[in-house]
């Protein structure tokens, strides 16, 4: 259900018509960013030109008598209620500054007389503006120039707005440094401009053909008189545009657009037209917005840096003068101290927000999941690495990479940006100026920016950040790739099956904590698959001159994990060695280790395949392993390969064996010298593979009578009767084991089993504890201590258990 | 003989976890779950060649074959080498069934009850 919506980006997350929205991230970033073209298209929505697509659609009587001209009034609708705040906010944003250069634009009004003292109009619009759309009205408080510094930072990024959304003012006199549209009040225009009204309304028009879907028809216009760098201008910034625009429909629809608009404004679109690629350029918008969005509870400073740009671009007219002006103003240092403060403040937004888009897709997508997660107050789910995980990759402290799960690591791009611009400042020269690295890292860009046209800048920037776009799927590959979709498909149905209870959650969770653990263990353990022995990594006797007569001797000694290392040794020293093998293997039996005890025992029996005891060695550990026929194989080779019995087992009988068959020769065995204690293990071995447990006991005892001082004869009887659930008797024989091998591995955990199978589980705790103190690697015990912990409610111990933290244990549940 | 051709490590599985409901040890285990298990175990391959068992947690006893006594409260399927790992502690059977390597059919509820601590554990000789 709604888990597997987050964790996919189900449907509710995409956004109709919305660019690759077949990538779930993207379409989820594409929803939460991607609002601005949907902003102007709602607003703008009851273009006469447009194709009645919705039935929400609104039309004005009136026709125009020239493209655009029915944007000589103000009509600005209700934008259709569906979409979240977030998009809400965006169009107040969005509004509030196009509101303010609109009213400039129609109102003919030059800006310094509009400028910070003049709100006359701003009242104005705002009143329209809370009729259409009352619940704006926090944001659009905002709008007032006074309250609002210049921030260099929002300079930047509305000369990009500008360009884009008003491109009719700024191509002009971003290019010329001419003040062209407030011709027709200013006095005295250094430049003759082209009818900018018509022009204005033309190109509108052309904005609003796009909403419908419908292609731009070329309209005869009045010479313009455009200049070539006019033209330019308008190409460049309407092919960007038109991107942008268009970003929905293919490119030779936004082409074909591009082209219509240019053949009327008579400009040649082939010669010199820059390609600007449409992924770029939309990636930069994208951030853009983004980054206002996140700002939409703010002050909007950019509204006030519009009006505020437009005064000084009225008195100066130009771009250097400007600069100039506002540092008379505010100091020099003014910009960069403003500048920095912006940036923190920026730097903070991104560490919180992550480094880039795609990050912020993706955390907005975990930070849902964790939300959803953190519904459930349950505190230990609330505690699962699980949950941890999910905020920690929605607050953008992980980011997966590379299948890896890393910390992230920087995530202010501003700072980055501004490093990257720190080195190339040789323009400082030029103008003669001595300023901290900061300020000249923003005049460059911005003096850049005003004689190379913003969409230089455009390009820059979207070089960099092309990076994240290739990270973002990145991101959705190796998140799908961690089948971390099908755990919620299967979550999901099950929750959609509605068959938990509360303490279900519980388990689920720890059980997630505990798939990780696993699969963390799996990876340590991947060397160590079936038969192949694995060495320590450390071993103090590599070198030793006699490892083997240090093993027997640690062995004697009952230090089998030392034992094991010297054995070890001695095997690496002597490959061939098969009692270097064989006694190794027995440690590792003693030490309760099956796997490593079958390795070292084929690898004995590789040397030499007829040692008896290397035979039953292998019989029995098979037999512990539930591994019958392997089992079998071996206890048949036994008899075959004694050179007493050897004559009894036909040699045929190997290619199949049958249990029947081999249990008959060894009773044969048996009859032929019943004082062989051997020939009673085998057979007691033999019972236990075929679960006749009161024949196996009472072989073993037979043996015993024979060897009263074999610990291990001792042990296979106490585990013979632990099996056949006489728990009681096999603690006396486990008992008598330890009595003669204090630091018999196996006996403890045995005698831990038992008790955990009467379920005296906080007794058993005791043994698996001793065990293991004896030797950490014994995983059985582990596992059977985490099961004791659980019967015996004590899961406080779980964290030492699961972090193998002895001491803590030993000390816990001394024995 | 009393078993036949041995062929599934959870043979001997089952045959300890009959003999240990039939002592005290196993009462409680009764009055805490009360529930009726049907575990088909395949040998290699889900769905084939499954021995059925059935351990009865209400009544404290194992049987070979499907459950007679109308519907059992949870069934599960396994290979032979999942059962043995979920039995003895060595996989949790959430994450079997995370993986696929348990299915179940019936109760949830019932299944989350079965955990490895009701199954005795092999010793080793």
């Amino acid at each position: 259900m709604a888990m597997r919506d987050l964790v996919t980006g189900g449907a509710a997350c995409a956004v109709p018509g919305s660019s690759s929205s077949s990538n779930p991230v993207a379409a989820l970033a594409s929803a939460l960013i991607g609002s601005s073209s949907k902003t102007t298209q709602e607003r703008l929505k009851e273009l006469p030109t447009s194709i009645p697509t919705s039935s929400d659609r609104q039309y004005y009587p009136e026709a125009p008598t020239l493209p655009g001209s029915e944007f000589d009034q103000e009509h600005y609708l209700q934008p259709s209620a569906q979409g979240s705040d977030f998009l809400h906010g965006f169009r107040a944003a969005d509004r509030g500054q196009f509101a303010d250069v609109w009213d400039e634009i129609h109102h003919g009004q030059p800006p310094h007389l509009q400028g910070r003292a003049s709100q006359s109009h701003l009242p104005k619009f705002e009143h329209a503006f809370h009729q259409v759309n009352s619940q704006l009205q926090p944001t659009l408080d905002g709008i007032t120039p006074d309250d609002h510094k210049l921030s260099p930072r929002f300079f930047v990024k509305d000369l990009t707005w500008l360009s884009n959304h008003l491109f009719v003012v700024v191509p002009s006199f971003l290019s010329l440094g001419i003040e062209v549209h407030y011709e027709s009040t200013n006095p005295s225009p250094s430049v003759t401009g082209p009818p900018q009204r018509v022009l204005s309304n033309f190109l509108h028009s052309f904005l609003d053909s796009s909403r419908g879907g419908i292609p731009f028809h070329p309209a005869p216009l009045p010479g313009l008189g455009l200049s070539e760098v006019d033209k330019q201008c308008i190409r460049d910034r309407t092919s960007i545009m038109a991107r942008h625009m268009f970003a929905d429909k293919s490119d030779e629809f936004t082409n074909a657009q591009v082209d219509a608009l240019l053949c009327s404004l008579d400009i040649d679109n082939s010669v010199q037209a820059k390609g600007h690629i449409p992924g770029r350029f939309s990636e930069l918008e994208d951030y853009w917005n983004e980054s206002q969005g996140s700002r939409q509870a703010g002050h909007l400073p950019a509204n006030g840096w519009v009006t505020e740009f437009d005064q000084h671009r009225a008195q100066q007219g130009d771009p250097e003068l400007w600069a100039l002006s506002f540092e008379r103003q505010h100091g020099v240092n003014g910009w960069a101290s403003e500048f920095e403060r912006e940036q923190s403040q920026m730097a903070q937004l991104g560490q919180t927000r992550g480094a880039n888009i795609s990050d912020f897709a993706a955390m907005e997508q975990t930070r849902m999941l964790a939300h959803t997660l953190a519904q459930n107050n349950d505190p230990k789910f609330q505690n699962s690495k699980f949950l941890q995980f999910v905020s920690k990759m929605s607050r953008g402290e992980l980011i997966i990479d590379d299948n890896q799960v890393k910390p992230s690591t920087s995530g202010d791009w501003a700072a980055e940006y501004q490093h990257e611009y720190n080195g190339g400042l040789s323009w400082a020269d030029e103008f003669g100026h001595t300023k901290a690295s900061a300020n000249l890292a923003l005049r460059w860009e911005f003096n850049h920016s005003l004689s190379h046209g913003p969409d230089r800048w455009v390009n820059e920037f979207s070089a960099e950040h092309k990076q994240p776009n290739l990270v973002e799927d990145q991101w959705v590959d190796e998140f799908s790739k961690l089948h971390i979709q099908d755990w919620a498909d299967e979550f999901g149905h099950q929750v959609g099956e509605g068959a938990f209870g509360n303490e279900s959650t519980d388990n689920w969770a720890s059980a997630y904590d505990e798939y990780l653990n696993e699969q963390m263990a799996t990876k340590q353990q991947s060397g160590g698959s079936r038969g192949v022995y694995v060495f320590s990594e450390m071993n103090p006797y590599v070198g030793h001159p006699n490892p083997l007569k240090e093993g027997q001797e640690l062995f004697r000694k009952g230090l089998l994990s030392e034992a094991v290392l010297a054995l070890e040794a001695e095997v690496i020293k002597n490959p061939d060695n098969a009692e270097g093998w064989r006694l190794l293997g027995i440690a590792h039996a003693e030490n309760d280790d099956d796997q490593q005890a079958i390795a070292s025992m084929m690898k004995a029996q590789e040397v030499d395949p007829t040692n008896l005891e290397v035979l039953l060695a292998l019989g029995v550990s098979h037999t512990n392993e539930l591994e019958q026929a392997a089992a079998l194989k071996y206890l048949y080779s036994w008899l075959l390969h004694h050179p007493k019995y050897g004559t009894l087992a036909p040699r045929e009988l190997s290619e199949s064996l049958h249990y029947a068959d081999v249990a008959r020769l060894f009773d044969q065995a048996a009859q032929m010298s019943p004082e062989d204690a051997d020939v009673h293990i085998v057979l007691g071995v033999l019972y236990n593979l075929s679960r006749e447990y009161d024949k196996a006991i009472s072989s073993f005892q037979t043996a015993l009578k024979l060897r009263p001082n074999d610990y291990s004869l001792w042990n296979k009887l106490g585990a013979t009767q632990a099996n056949s659930i006489q728990s009681a008797d096999a603690i006396l024989a486990y008992q008598q084991a330890l009595d003669l091998k204090p630091n018999y591995v196996r006996a403890w955990a045995n005698m831990g089993i038992s008790y955990a199978n009467q379920g005296m589980y906080e007794e058993s705790v005791r043994y698996y504890v001793r065990a293991l103190a004896m030797n950490p690697k014994a995983d059985n015990a582990w596992q059977y201590l985490r099961i004791s912990l659980s019967c015996a409610s004590r899961n406080d111990m779980f964290e030492a258990c699961d972090s193998r933290n002895l001491d803590v244990l030993q000390k816990e549940f001394p024995l | 003989m009393p078993d036949s051709t041995p062929q599934l490590k959870s043979d001997t599985l089952m045959k300890q976890m009959k003999l240990h409901l039939s002592t005290d040890a196993s009462k409680e285990l009764t009055k805490k779950i009360g529930l009726v298990y049907q575990i088909n175990i395949a040998p290699k391959k889900l769905g084939f060649d499954e021995v059925i068992y059935v351990v009865d947690l209400k009544k404290g006893e194992v049987t070979k074959g499907p459950y007679e006594g109308g519907k059992p409260d949870a069934t599960f399927a396994f290979k032979d080498d999942d059962f043995v790992k979920v039995a003895t502690g060595k996989m949790n059977p959430q994450i079997a069934f995370m993986r696929g390597a348990m299915k179940i059919k019936g109760s949830l509820s019932a299944a989350q009850k079965f955990t490895p601590d009701i199954f005795p554990k092999p010793s080793k000789m």
